[in-house]
């Protein structure tokens, strides 16, 4: 997939992702790079630098398989932030599908 | 035998954090081994869908530099988050490093006015006291307005140089999120 596409798009995938329940690094690591052929290890990063920037917090949870696992919640500020992506994502995507519709379909 | 080397590594690359903060970033990759064998994933496979050590640290390096700095600016916190980008790629030498020594260069020359005016100013009042080639009066004149444009362009610069940091570290931000993830 284009590098520059998935780019934009990765902190708004990741916010999606917990939007009606809290997951686990692994878990969401393994989704975003299922779907965007991206390194695992680059999520983790990704997820560090969205709590920092207050978007999500952390916290322990026992697993029934072994030792608590850490968890990432959306914050307020993260829910909002994620519907402003979104709406931008909307719009965006709106736009270019009207071009390719007009230039590429006709 | 995998997961410790690859942990040691990412460890010992991120030397610079502090530790609680160092084993907070560490946990997720602590974890990555252990769900992945809960999956029945080899370590092996694990360490290779979580690339380089290297590359990572680098990328968790940038953030809690860029962080660092804007909780406190001043320009060696600022410069290390542009230090720190450049270990992420040539593009970042060029398209970062070298337009934020150029801009450092602009405001140390800013700088280098304002104290040169103050300066001046002491100058010019040693020779109207001391002397014989400015009168008192004619002197103190000369150096109320070189200190008074030296003052402004102090307060100028100071503010030039806010922003200048202010900008670059959103760049930063910006850059690391544009450049952030890397493939397969």
């Amino acid at each position: 997939m284009n590098v520059q596409f998935k780019k934009g798009v990765l902190d708004l995938c990741v916010l999606a992702l917990t939007a009606w329940e809290d997951r686990y690094g692994y878990e969401l690591a393994v989704a975003i790079s299922s779907k965007f052929e991206m390194a695992v290890g680059s999520v983790y990063p990704l997820l560090n630098r969205l709590t920092v920037e207050g978007y999500f917090s952390t916290y322990l949870r026992e697993s029934p398989e072994g030792p608590p696992r850490k968890y990432y919640k959306l914050t307020p500020l993260g829910h909002s932030h994620l519907m402003e992506l979104v709406s931008e994502w909307n719009t965006f995507t709106r736009a270019v599908n009207e071009l390719i519709k007009d230039g590429v379909e006709q | 035998m995998i997961k410790e080397q690859y942990l040691q590594q990412l460890w010992g690359q991120l030397s610079k954090v502090p530790e609680p903060q160092r084993r907070e970033l560490m946990f997720d990759y602590e974890d990555h081994f252990r769900i992945a064998a809960e999956h029945g994933r080899s370590e092996e496979e694990a360490a290779r869908e979580l690339g380089d050590p290297q590359v990572i640290a680098r990328e968790l390096m940038l953030s809690y530099r860029v962080v660092e700095a804007e909780n406190g600016g001043g320009v060696v916190r600022v410069s290390k988050a542009v230090l720190a980008t450049v270990g992420l790629g040539f593009f970042n030498l060029i398209f970062v490093l070298g337009p934020y020594i150029a801009l450092l260069g602009v405001l140390l020359a800013f700088w280098a006015v304002s104290v040169a005016l103050g300066i001046l100013a002491a100058g010019v009042m040693y020779e109207g006291i001391f002397g014989q080639g400015i009168p008192l009066l004619q002197a103190s004149f000369m150096a109320m307005t070189a200190l008074g444009i030296g003052m402004l362009a102090g307060v100028g610069t100071h503010k030039l140089t806010r922003s200048v940091f202010k900008i670059t570290l959103k760049y930063l931000r910006f850059n690391s999120r544009v450049m952030g993830g890397r493939d397969k």
